[in-house]
């Protein structure tokens, strides 16, 4: 259609009134707060691994402390008067009994960053935010200049005698204890047992010799061992690319580390495990059981009412909230086929169920149950986007039902199917409610994937990356310090998530224009 | 006809036949298999919830040989408390006992006196009087009562039929009627309490009936003759009658479920005036079940209301000027962003609205609610601002792209209206708008309220929403709006006068979706409210919605028990709620797609 143009007013539009820009504002305000969302997802997602500055900070009576900037606030006083707050992030939990620390911003009297605070992760009690003033070999000081790079060639020492005695400890000493607790009693075994042992005793031993004297900010001086340490930087004393580096490296360990402290630090690599696991044992349940519905209920179900009626009903299934579906996954298969099953295979170890409660198994079956009216619509679609051409053709040639379909129809509607399933793990993987009815823990150390027998533990409890938001979220005693951790799972999922997605809708483009052309052909 | 194929072909072409007969019974196998594995979910819940409402099983059987009376009839009085009565010469009245188990209470012992009961408190040494109160009327005697398990209960029956239920209270008035189960009928001559549970006997000349504390009367037979002995371990009632012991069984597990004390205010121990309440005892607790529903179905309406008040004005402006307005390249950008929108998991939307919006919105209400009248303020604003632009301006800012550069302006004063916050309080409010509200309207305010909930969830179902109105408003022929056009309508009056019409049906039914996702929506109400079942239409309370009370309450239930069914049947709620939306909104939207193509042909 070519739009006529006025001459004076060209490709202007004539007066509207003032509806248009209500459903313009519409319009603009949902994107805004998508973007909004988005954002801040991203922003404090991705900002927690940044190594943020150390501020020394001087109040107007004369005290001191250090810590990392975390945000500002205004609020109100009980009297009314207006007042602005600085939260800062302290550490020293065990020195103060306190990791956080609210400053009104106007009894701030100096703000410094010296280039020798250091923050260290230790592996209980949080942070540390200190300044570092000696080392210590076996109690001995030593006088070792410059400190800091002689400290870091220590910490290196120590990190790698831990990793040495973890692996020992994981691929040795485990393997060989779980083989002589089975009754598999040989002398060889028993001897390495004990070999290796002594050789984390060694290693043990070994790391607990350095020490570092540190100085916190109100003056306390205290002596470290490097055992108990993580990691240290000094932010304030990094260069950029530096930083950079220590942003990769924290996003690493975050991506691939289990959980510490009570969920509020570490890494989320339990739970997306499995996400993953469960979400592709879902898949595999619902694309061959999606797929058969979508072409029973389109190419052999007589096309009459019930067919029309059964459609429709599979349709709003779709619709149906999904913690419905966590209560038949809870009632079904849970306490009915799981508490059925214990009875009968399980019976040894009753009271304690082994398939009547929660896990991976029921979880995937609960949400392929909830996907599959997905997986049916996009393949109906996919298979009604077929011109009937096609089918007349095959089977003019000769092909039976079953070979039409399968040489034809179903790598025509390939692309719909996939549409389908990548809409189903989306959906899958977002979807928490009804996991927390059957089958997602708040902490699951075993992932359920191991060296034992039968290798995939389909019984087992989960993490998950949506239950994770929520469990540390809501459930965890330092909100403050988990935060942003949730901020950063929570991006993982979105963003999962979204790439999901988007393969989806690019997929579906790209289906609907072959079949444009197929069409016009 | 003659077949020239060899053996061989034929043998291959059997072989097909074969194969393809055999693959359509596979996949009419499988098929039916998964569309009747998806249907009974609603199978199951209507079967689980079922047992709720069956009446209660009362028969008459031989005992077991050797049974024993594990819990007598009326509860034998401490030696020390039966000297006492005989020392006063009380022996002969009826009396009720019940035990220090409620730990306010401590133990009581009531005595009939005609038309009197005498309350006294067993706290000492000897009991001690602590009042004398009439409870039935001056000229009817009390011929039975009994304290139900739990000890805040004690029901009394008189001579002229009557049987009422009291609640204890701690003070005076130390009892308060809360139901009358009946004014006149056969005299109650005994009264017996089931042993741990909240129901009781009442034996008349005519018969024996089962009542429940709330429900009231649950079931009424013939008394079995003879002599009634007490109830056995596992609750049936034992009779000797001629020398043989006979065992009434009694099957009521859920006698306390009625249509009546699911949805109506109900007279529950503790509380002065009837209540809605939804407050779960646990297991083993002597505490009153209280399994009112009204709440949650109140929390349910009320955060998918405050939802759709947000989401529906945005989703459906979106999609009017989606339809209407945006040029063809940007709507197909606009329409999959927003698809993305919908795909943002529940979970991160409730903890971005419960962990960082509800503290934000509290230090900024007042900002937060001015912004509710800025916002549409400021889009006139803009639209009056944009046709004053000098020509050329105006083509750079298409009315086609004001989706787009509007997001700036708005932002804008969103920021604005916020930094001006603590001022705007200032100045209206005496700088304290949450004590104003409080004393001016007497609302309170909770962190995470409908407000948040309705922000939070608002979010969650604009997407939906506005895809399906948007895909409603498109398919409109396009004959019908270039006709409207070519006779001088402006876009806006093609829209109203023209394509709303035509597609009123399919937006109306995007709403429903919308709404039914709203019911049905968990995780964004679990953790965007405080979950307390309250019953308030205040914006600034919270809410306890069925979703969040299931995923927090049906983990612990014990399958089988009351508390578990009352849990599915509220399920069975949500998902035939639920069903119903979506299936109209898709029968409505089936006939608006045949009207199309109608309108459609005829061109």
């Amino acid at each position: 259609m070519r739009r006529l143009r006025l001459p004076g007013r060209a490709g202007l539009p004539r007066g509207e009134g003032p509806w248009p820009w209500l459903a313009a504002g519409s319009l603009a305000l949902s994107l805004l707060m998508l973007a909004a969302l988005l954002l801040l997802l991203a922003g404090r997602g991705l900002g927690h691994f940044w190594p943020a500055p150390v501020e020394l900070v001087t109040l107007d009576d004369g005290r001191q402390l250090a810590g990392q900037p975390v945000r500002e606030e205004r609020r109100q006083t009980l009297q009314g008067s207006p007042l602005r707050e600085r939260l800062y992030r302290t550490g020293n939990r065990d020195l103060d009994g306190e990791a956080w620390r609210w400053v009104e911003v106007t009894s701030i009297a100096r703000r410094e960053r010296p280039d020798d605070w250091a923050v260290i992760e230790r592996q209980r009690w949080g942070e540390l935010i200190v300044r570092p003033l000696a080392l210590e070999e076996a109690g001995r000081r030593l006088a070792e200049a410059p400190l800091w790079a002689a400290f870091a060639a220590r910490l290196e020492r120590v990190l790698s005698l831990r990793a040495e005695r973890d692996a020992l400890r994981r691929e040795v000493i485990a393997p060989l204890a779980r083989r002589l607790a089975a009754g598999h009693d040989d002398a060889e075994a028993r001897a390495r047992l004990t070999e290796a042992q002594a050789r984390v005793g060694e290693l043990q031993a070994a790391m607990t010799r350095d020490a570092l004297v540190v100085e916190s900010a109100a003056g306390e001086r205290l002596t470290v061992p490097l055992e108990s340490m993580l990691a240290a930087w000094r932010p304030n004393a990094m260069s950029p690319p530096e930083k950079l580096a220590a942003w990769g490296a924290n996003l690493w360990h975050f991506l691939s580390e289990g959980p510490r402290a009570a969920n509020t630090a570490g890494g989320v690599w339990p739970a997306i495990f499995g996400t993953v696991l469960m979400v592709l044992l879902m898949s595999a349940l619902v694309t061959p059981f999606g797929v058969l519905a979508a072409v029973y209920l389109h190419e052999v179900a007589p096309q009459g009412r019930l067919t029309g009626w059964v459609r429709i009903a599979v349709r709003n299934l779709a619709g149906v909230p999904s913690i419905v579906y966590g209560v038949f996954g809870l009632g079904v298969f849970v306490y009915g086929i799981g508490g059925r099953l214990d009875d009968w295979l399980f019976a040894d170890s009753l009271p304690s169920p082994t398939f009547g409660t929660g896990g991976l198994l029921w979880a995937s079956l609960t949400l392929a149950l909830l996907t599959l009216p997905v997986v049916i619509v996009a393949t109906e679609e996919g298979l009604a986007r077929i011109p009937a051409q096609q089918r007349e053709a095959a089977l003019a040639l000769g092909a039976t039902r079953a070979e039409m379909l399968r040489r034809v129809i179903l790598p025509m509607a390939l692309p719909a199917m996939l549409t389908g399933v990548i809409l189903a793990i989306a959906r899958a993987a977002g979807e928490v409610a009804p996991l927390m009815l059957v089958g997602v823990a708040k902490l699951a150390p075993q992932v359920p994937v191991d060296g034992d027998f039968p290798y995939l533990h389909l019984e087992r409890k989960f993490m998950h990356l949506g239950y994770h938001v929520f469990d540390v979220g809501f459930h965890s005693g330092d909100v403050e310090a988990a935060l942003p951790l949730v901020y950063a799972t929570a991006l993982l999922l979105v963003g999962v998530i979204l790439v999901l997605n988007l393969t989806a809708i690019l997929l579906r483009h790209h289906l609907r224009a072959r079949h444009a052309a197929l069409r016009s052909r | 006809m003659i077949d020239y194929s060899s053996p061989a072909v034929r043998l291959r072409q059997r072989w097909r036949q074969v194969r393809d007969r055999l693959a359509t019974l596979l996949i009419s196998a499988c098929g039916i298999g998964v569309i009747v594995a998806v249907l009974a979910i609603g199978v199951f819940l209507v079967v689980a919830a079922w047992p709720l409402f069956s009446s209660p099983r009362v028969a008459s059987e031989p005992a077991t040989p050797g049974v024993e009376v594990a819990y007598p009839l009326e509860a034998p009085l401490p030696a020390g408390l039966e000297a006492w009565r005989r020392d006063q010469h009380l022996d002969a009245l009826p009396y009720a006992l019940s035990h220090a188990q409620p730990q306010a209470l401590g133990g009581r012992l009531w005595l009939a006196e005609g038309h009197r009961l005498t309350i006294l408190a067993l706290d000492g040494e000897a009991p001690r009087r602590l009042a004398r109160l009439p409870v039935v009327e001056p000229e009817r005697r009390i011929t039975a009562l009994a304290a139900l398990a739990g000890g805040r209960s004690l029901v009394v029956a008189d001579d002229a039929g009557g049987l009422r239920r009291w609640t204890v209270e701690a003070a005076p008035p130390w009892l308060r009627l809360a139901t009358e189960y009946r004014d006149r009928g056969p005299v109650i001559q005994a009264l017996w309490t089931l042993p741990e549970s909240r129901l009781f006997l009442a034996r008349d000349a005519a018969g024996l009936s089962l009542f429940e504390s709330l429900a009231g009367q649950r079931w009424r037979g013939e008394a079995p003759g003879g002599e009634a002995l007490g109830f056995d371990a596992e609750g049936g009632l034992l009779w000797r009658d001629a020398g043989v012991v006979q065992r009434l069984a009694i099957d009521a597990p859920h006698a306390e479920i009625s249509w009546r004390t699911l949805w109506l205010p109900q007279p529950y121990e503790g509380h002065a005036a009837p209540q809605q309440r939804w407050q779960s005892a646990g297991e083993g607790s002597l505490d009153e079940p209280k399994y009112g529903l009204a709440p949650l179905a109140w929390g349910t309406l009320k955060a998918a209301a405050y939802a759709l008040l947000l989401a529906v004005p945005l989703a459906l402006g979106a999609a009017f000027f989606s339809a209407c307005y945006l040029p063809r390249r940007l709507r197909e950008r606009i329409k999959p962003t927003l698809e993305l929108m919908e795909a943002l998991p529940g979970v991160v939307i409730g903890f971005v609205a419960g962990l960082v919006l509800a503290p934000f919105v509290e230090r900024h209400l007042a900002g937060g609610l001015a912004l509710i009248v800025l916002l549409p303020l400021v889009m006139l604003l803009a639209g009056g601002l944009w046709t004053r632009l000098p020509a050329a301006w105006r083509r750079c800012l298409p009315l086609g792209w004001a989706g787009l550069w509007l997001m700036p302006w708005l932002a804008l004063w969103i920021a604005l209206a916020l930094w001006a916050s603590p001022w705007l309080e200032a100045a209206l409010f005496d700088g304290d708008l949450r004590g104003w509200l409080e004393a001016s309207l007497g609302l309170g305010y909770d962190q995470r309220n409908a407000l948040i909930v309705g922000l939070a969830m608002g979010f969650a179902v604009i997407p939906s929403i506005f895809a399906l109105a948007e895909d409603a408003l498109s398919g409109v022929p396009a004959s019908l709006g270039e006709g409207a056009q070519a006779l001088g309508a402006t876009r806006w009056q093609t829209l109203w006068k023209v394509l709303l019409p035509a597609a009123g049906p399919g937006v109306f039914s995007a709403v429903m979706i919308g709404a039914g996702r709203a019911v049905g929506e968990t995780m964004i109400v679990l953790m965007a409210t405080g979950n307390t079942a309250l019953m308030s239409v205040s914006p600034l309370e919270g809410m306890r919605s069925f979703a969040a009370n299931l995923a927090i309450e049906l983990p612990e239930a014990v399958p089988g028990g009351t508390h578990y069914r009352v849990l599915l049947f509220s399920a069975l709620l949500l998902f035939l709620f639920t069903f119903a939306v979506n299936t109209l909104a898709e029968l409505v939207r089936r006939r608006l797609k045949r009207r199309y193509r109608q309108l459609g042909a005829g061109r």
